[in-house]
């Protein structure tokens, strides 16, 4: 299969050098009325862009001393991280500064210059409501199971699991599971490809993936495939690059990926880049965006396209990463 | 003649006293107007433009357009305004000049004074001896308001004209610098795409210099329109200028380097966030606040803090739920994507539902208005996760679960679109999570686990409405996922439904008649069949779906096969 992906015309292969440019000219747009407008992702942005780079195989396109200090600069007193400097702390931004530090090895640096693991860990147990398991995203209140994956994720980077109870948080997960083997975003809510992701994968964290009924959930994230060979993300709806993401590191978690067709998928993801300018979109011919890049890019490499780094479907991070951070 | 005592009184030294000494000549008075019309100069007609301010000077241009006698009558009427006395203070002379100013501008007014050829002489005679006016500037209905106001919110039209022309001349200066800007951006357009000069036949390159020119004239352009406008258009609140905000100190976000300088939009944002910082640093919870934080939401709904600061201020200042959710309804109809939103919606109603819960009749008129509201809106976008999952909270929360009117309308929806998971999802719910005759409450039962709680007639119920909804599209998946969740809750065998299933299938393995409607059904079909033993059946359902009727999940319908062949039971315990 890797071969003949190489003997496709231009257009239907991996643009990896657009790509790179077009991550790097991100936070040069700052006179764009877009770049304003999306200051409260700043951080997150980082984090899509500076992992699609280490999949690529660039990881030096960004430099990492400025990285490194920006990341610092949005840490609070209270150890979390707000979206961009000024900005409040939120879990969402908390977990992707401890992703960007632990992919470009940069903890020492949070140690010396910022608040230190320890703070950091503190800051995200706070957020757990004891009560019910589940975490909130802010001081505000605001609970999703996304916050709850978000934790385990950057806690056991840390090595800092331990501080919550992940038994209840466990237990909130089960009753996010639905009639059709998928998961909610609460009790009840209709099963969606990115909810599914957050719960599987926030339960291998936890060592319990076994709760999972892994055949009736394969099943169901195998129909996400239609036609074109695009993934969706419910039933009925149309397919979307990010879903190459959230459907597969899925079946990847529960050793399913055979269940869609990755030529197929492969062919759709690529037919979603702008191979001119760089990035990838949602659909073929749309607006692209680091988001989307991201997830067309972790997509192939879960597909194990040639020429990526490969990608570790619990973290969505690259698998050295996490091979260095966690001994595996 | 043209009066000159009466002309004479009109204050600020008009034009027409200076000439009043000798009846202008009807070139002079179009050389003066002409003059009038031009832009400021500074020649013998008018006695001291620094004063003069271009309000006036519009009234006068106006007054003295209509003739000499206007000015005159005017004065008159002004000067006798209470006292009634009027036009017919003036002398006899001037009331006929001023009724032949009227009617020699005037072809209406001749009309309808229907006069005979004898008076249309006299009044042509007068009009060239007195040389009046024939036509005039038209009377605007509120002169006071055509100028505007500036950045301090003063009325222009009160402006001297000499200050007036040195505004004229820089809001001609943005112009050309709104069309320099202009013509970077298409430059830079052009460099983007590596487009080719026609002429030379060079790529479009967009220089350095070319950048800092830029980068220095929105600078300069933002500063004019600073002084101009205030910086923001219309309508806006404009807090640095607005006296309402003198004592806060906005909190202003460090300039990133090499950032091309405040374009105006970006800076109204800018500052209505740094006005934000501050309020929210010193926890002010004001009306005031209220109106920035609808302000920020308009440029910016997805901004995230702000939502949750608008939601401590309306529980600060004790303000009436049902009007920020009437507010923010028209909020979320504008930005269906948001779901902050949503959230915000949640921590509403978490509020209000204390209020009303002793109320069974406040209950049932809240439940009633938002189903409404969520009717509207999921009209618009069907399947809109935030609204379906505020909607499963509501449920709960307002405990509607037996409520036929939320039922009818999730029936409503699936009538109208079969292939409406979301609506599918829902109904699941409000059926199986229901309290009053199911085990949820307990959470001791897995989502796919038998429960005894669920009377047999509505699980039968929903088998059969399930089963009619996959007539009208049998391909559509959703019904199948309900069937089988249906039937696990129900703990019934998938085989009590073989007959129906049976119905989309037809002579399976015959070569030229093989006929299947519907993937789902052969699926449910080889389980049904392995459940019952019949292997070989079973294996031939899932190989012709990986051969031909769904191909694309060949390696899903291959494991099936595999388990057959280990003897594995079927997917789906069933119970």
């Amino acid at each position: 299969m890797a071969e003949a992906f190489k003997k496709l015309p231009e257009k239907l292969q991996l643009a990896t050098s657009a790509h790179v440019k077009y991550i790097q000219s991100l936070d040069t747009r700052k006179d764009e009325y877009d770049y304003w407008l999306t200051e409260h992702l700043r951080l997150n942005g980082l984090y899509w862009g500076l992992t699609a780079l280490h999949l690529l195989g660039h990881p030096d396109a960004l430099p990492r001393a400025e990285t490194i200090d920006f990341v610092l600069s949005c840490q609070h007193e209270n150890g979390g991280f707000g979206a961009a400097p000024g900005h409040d702390a939120h879990m969402l931004s908390t977990v992707s500064a401890v992703q960007i530090l632990a992919t470009i090895d940069a903890f020492d640096d949070l140690e010396k210059r910022g608040r230190g693991k320890a703070q950091v860990g503190k800051y995200i147990a706070n957020l757990q409501n004891r009560q019910t398991g589940t975490f909130a995203g802010d001081e505000w209140g605001e609970e999703d199971t996304r916050f709850l994956y978000g934790a385990f994720n950057a806690l056991s980077l840390l090595g800092l699991l331990y501080l919550v109870d992940v038994d209840k948080a466990v237990d909130h997960i089960v009753a996010c599971a639905n009639f059709d083997g998928g998961y909610g975003v609460s009790p009840g809510a209709e099963s969606h490809a990115g909810q599914i992701f957050t719960c599987v994968a926030a339960l291998t964290i936890a060592g319990r993936r076994g709760l999972v009924d892994a055949d009736r959930l394969g099943r169901w994230l195998s129909e996400r495939q239609i036609a074109g060979g695009g993934l969706n993300g419910r039933p009925e709806k149309k397919e979307d690059v990010c879903y190459s993401w959230w459907v597969l590191s899925s079946l990847e978690m529960i050793g399913k990926t055979h269940w869609i067709d990755r030529d197929q998928l492969i062919g759709f993801i690529l037919r979603c880049q702008d191979t001119e300018r760089g990035g990838i979109s949602d659909r073929p011919g749309d607006m692209v965006d680091v988001w989307h890049t991201l997830f067309g890019i972790t997509g192939l490499s879960l597909l194990e396209y040639p020429g990526l780094q490969p990608v570790d479907e619990v973290y969505c991070m690259p698998k050295s990463t996490i091979e260095r951070v966690l001994g595996r | 003649m043209p009066p000159k005592g009466k002309a004479a009184q009109k204050p600020k030294g008009s034009e027409a006293s200076a000439s009043s000494a000798s009846a202008p000549t009807q070139q002079q008075q179009q050389q003066q107007q002409q003059q009038q019309q031009q832009k400021q100069t500074s020649s013998s007609s008018t006695s001291s433009p620094a004063t003069t301010t271009v309000l006036e000077r519009s009234h006068q241009r106006y007054d003295e357009s209509r003739g000499p006698y206007e000015a005159a009558a005017a004065a008159v009427r002004s000067q006798k305004a209470g006292g009634g006395l009027g036009l017919s203070a003036l002398s006899r002379e001037e009331q006929i000049g001023w009724i032949s100013s009227l009617l020699a501008r005037s072809a209406s007014a001749r009309a309808r004074a229907n006069l005979g050829s004898k008076a249309q002489r006299e009044l042509w005679r007068h009009v060239n001896e007195a040389s009046l006016p024939v036509r005039c500037i038209k009377k605007t209905t509120s002169p006071e308001q055509q100028w505007g106001t500036d950045h301090a919110g003063q009325d222009v039209g009160r402006y001297s004209v000499g200050r007036f022309a040195d505004r004229s001349e820089k809001r001609i200066t943005l112009t050309t610098l709104e069309v320099a800007s202009r013509r970077f951006l298409e430059a830079r357009d052009q460099a983007d795409k590596k487009l080719r000069d026609p002429l030379t036949g060079e790529e479009a390159v967009l220089t350095d210099r070319e950048f800092q020119e830029e980068k220095d004239r929105r600078r300069e352009m933002a500063s004019l329109r600073k002084e101009l406008y205030g910086g923001v258009s219309e309508g806006q609140l404009q807090f640095a200028l607005d006296p309402e905000w003198d004592d806060v100190e906005p909190i202003l976000q460090d300039e990133p380097e090499n950032a091309l300088a405040a374009i105006s939009y970006p800076a109204e944002y800018d500052e209505a966030i740094s006005y934000l910082r501050a309020v929210m640093l010193k926890k002010e919870y004001s009306p005031r606040c209220l109106r920035l934080t609808e302000r920020i939401i308009e440029m910016n709904p997805a901004h995230y803090t702000v939502w949750l600061y608008r939601a401590s201020n309306v529980f600060a200042l004790g303000l009436s739920i049902l009007d920020e959710i009437e507010w923010l309804n028209g909020v979320a109809l504008k930005n269906l994507k948001n779901y902050q939103i949503w959230h915000h919606r949640h921590l509403l109603v978490d509020n209000y539902y204390p209020t009303i819960a002793s109320s069974p009749v406040l209950v049932v008129k809240f439940t009633d208005s938002e189903r409404e509201f969520l009717t509207e809106i999921l009209a618009e976008d069907t399947k809109n996760y935030h609204v379906w999952s505020y909607r499963s909270y509501l449920v709960d929360k307002l405990g509607s679960w037996d409520s036929p009117d939320e039922l009818a309308s999730i029936e409503r929806m699936i009538n109208d679109d079969v292939r409406n998971n979301s609506a599918w999802s829902h109904r699941f719910f409000l059926v199986f999570s229901n309290p009053a005759h199911s085990s949820c409450a307990e959470k001791k039962l897995g989502a796919t686990d038998f429960d005894p709680k669920v009377p047999a007639t509505i699980v039968d119920r929903e088998v059969q409405y399930a089963m009619d909804k996959v007539y009208e599209a049998p391909q559509n998946q959703s019904p199948w996922n309900y069937l089988r969740g249906v039937l696990a809750k129900g703990g019934r065998k998938l085989g009590s439904i073989e007959k129906f299933v049976g119905e989309f299938v037809s002579a399976l393995g015959e070569e030229e008649k093989e006929d299947v409607k519907s993937t789902h059904a052969l699926d449910l079909l080889a389980e049904i069949w392995a459940e019952k033993g019949e292997r070989e059946k079973a294996d031939l359902g899932l190989r012709r779906l990986a051969e031909k009727w769904d191909r694309i999940r060949v390696g899903y319908w291959e494991w099936r096969r595999s388990c057959l062949n280990e003897g594995v039971a079927a997917v789906v315990a069933a119970s």
